[in-house]
């Protein structure tokens, strides 16, 4: 199973995404 | 975890081969850097961005998996459109009405294609089309509302 392996740092995110030449999905969430 | 929609394995293999996942944690009572740039009033909010951080794609709410499909490649078909690649923005919105034909997201999809096929080759009848496809199939839909005007574009020149 390809469990989603999530980022957590906007800008790391920025330069995976740049690097890889792909989207970013980013999900909002709230532990209430 | 994977929890909700991301509990489904189809969903997972999207978000992982296409996309660059990220999470980031709601405080309502101390607002984040990231909820106050992309006004984030509600959870779940999630959004496609393109590399540059440009939002391209906005959904709110629990959102069942195949309609989340959808919204994917929904997303995916927006960010080419506003690139100006056409070809492969028609390619998502029509893989949305293909793949996810029930997904609530499919008569924005075909108003899309409509117009990625009119920028594409600079010929009104993809917009005609999309209305035809529009009122026929979805005519409840705002979208089919949204087309009317093109029903006006002849198809036979």
């Amino acid at each position: 199973m390809a469990e989603i392996r999530w980022e957590k740092d906007f800008s790391a995110v920025q330069k995976r995404a740049k690097a890889e030449k792909k989207p970013i999905f980013l999900d909002f969430w709230f532990d209430g | 975890m994977n929890t909700g929609p991301y509990s489904s394995q189809e969903v997972q293999k999207s978000i992982e081969q296409r996309f660059i996942p990220l999470k980031s944690e709601c405080f309502w009572d101390k607002r984040t850097d990231l909820m106050n740039r992309f006004l984030v009033k509600w959870t779940p909010t999630l959004l496609i961005l393109d590399a540059e951080g440009k939002e391209h794609h906005r959904m709110v709410g629990y959102i069942p998996d195949d309609d989340f499909l959808a919204h994917l490649e929904l997303g995916l078909g927006k960010i080419a459109f506003n690139e100006d690649r056409y070809a492969e923005a028609g390619d998502h919105f029509q893989a949305v009405v293909n793949r996810h034909p029930k997904a609530g997201a499919v008569p924005e999809a075909v108003f899309l294609n409509g117009v990625a096929g009119y920028r594409r080759l600079q010929d009104p009848k993809p917009l005609r089309l999309a209305y035809e496809s529009l009122s026929e199939r979805y005519p409840q839909s705002e979208w089919a509302r949204r087309s009317k005007p093109y029903a006006q574009i002849p198809l036979d020149e």
